[in-house]
């Protein structure tokens, strides 16, 4: 016997594995033995280690669960009614480029412009709301950020 | 206990506030008891145990009832202590302080003494241990959970968790016989 076996026995015996050959070792080997009663009665007083969670924490943390459950509710509620505004701009948009283009090109046709000119007026159409709404947000921004400190 | 947990996947994907009342009441002294053993700190512990809860009903939708509902529960628990490790808020071996409650039943005076001043020794020897060691133990021998759940909860390989189980025992040894164990 070396101190492989004992380890290798006191290894199945920590993590509970019955085996016939852990049987046979240890009616041979007093030490196993004790290590085996030792590990049977460190279960029992880890088993009977009075540690609980008192009713103020419990009742603390449904409250806070709830509460968190709420915002997550609501956010998703929000989160709803964005997808669908960002689905009506697209749609509102699509519809709106095609008439501004048929529009533009029947203008142009009328007063007989070249194409590259009602075009170039349909891009900036296009894009004008876009760069008036990023300006004034860059405008607010600075205010806000230069306001901070008040 | 498939059923038991495909109901609570449900219930979870539709964050029931009231299943999550019922769970917390459930695995209150559970988790607790796993969360003081690996954190040390019975403060922190409870501040966890909140956060756990609070993960549990954000993620809830990704537990889908195939895997036990309790080591599922417990790996969120234990990627909290690792999150809050991380972030340089460890706790303190110095600080570390195991709190204890009465136990229930009505024990003689005397009784109650020696129940105490065992559950002192070897708590005091729980406290020695590193975090790892401790772990393995409190999943063993308090939450009876299989070699095969705590390799699941903590992410281990089946022989790191026999070896850490085996040598968590050695080390806690002379304060088991301190105890009288």
């Amino acid at each position: 016997m070396n101190g492989d076996v004992h380890e290798r026995a006191r290894t199945l015996i920590a993590c509970g594995e019955e085996t016939p050959w852990l049987a046979e070792h240890l009616e041979s080997c007093a030490a196993c033995r004790e290590f085996a009663g030792s590990t049977e009665r460190t279960a029992r007083a880890l088993r009977a280690l009075p540690i609980t969670a008192g009713w103020s924490l419990v009742s603390a943390t449904q409250m806070r669960v709830r509460q968190r459950a709420r915002e997550l509710q609501l956010r998703q509620e929000r989160l709803g009614a964005i997808w669908i505004c960002c689905a009506a701009v697209t749609l509102i948009a699509g519809f709106t480029a095609a008439a501004l283009w048929s529009g533009l090109a029947w203008i142009g046709e009328r007063i007989s412009i070249a194409a590259p000119v009602w075009q170039m007026s349909f891009v900036v159409f296009s894009l004008l709301p876009t760069v008036v709404t990023a300006i004034l947000l860059l405008a607010r921004g600075t205010h806000l950020a230069d306001n901070k400190e008040v | 206990m498939a059923d038991e947990n495909a109901e609570i996947a449900q219930g979870l994907r539709r964050r029931d506030p009231d299943l999550l009342d019922r769970l917390i009441e459930q695995y209150q002294h559970r988790l607790l008891r796993y969360l003081v053993h690996l954190t040390g700190r019975r403060e922190l512990a409870e501040d966890l145990f909140q956060e756990t809860w609070v993960r549990v009903l954000e993620r809830g939708r990704q537990y889908d009832g195939r895997r036990d509902f309790t080591g599922w529960l417990f790996a969120i628990a234990r990627n909290l202590f690792i999150d809050q490790q991380r972030r340089g808020r460890a706790p303190s071996e110095d600080s570390a302080e195991l709190d204890t409650a009465a136990a229930a039943g009505q024990p003689s005076a005397l009784e109650l003494a020696m129940q105490h001043e065992q559950s002192a020794q070897i708590l005091a020897g729980m406290k020695r241990l590193s975090a790892e060691y401790r772990e393995a133990l409190s999943l063993r021998f308090q939450e009876g959970m299989s070699l095969e759940e705590i390799a699941g909860v903590t992410g281990a390989p089946l022989g790191t968790v026999k070896s850490r189980i085996y040598r968590g025992l050695s080390a806690l040894e002379p304060w088991l016989k301190g105890a009288g164990l």
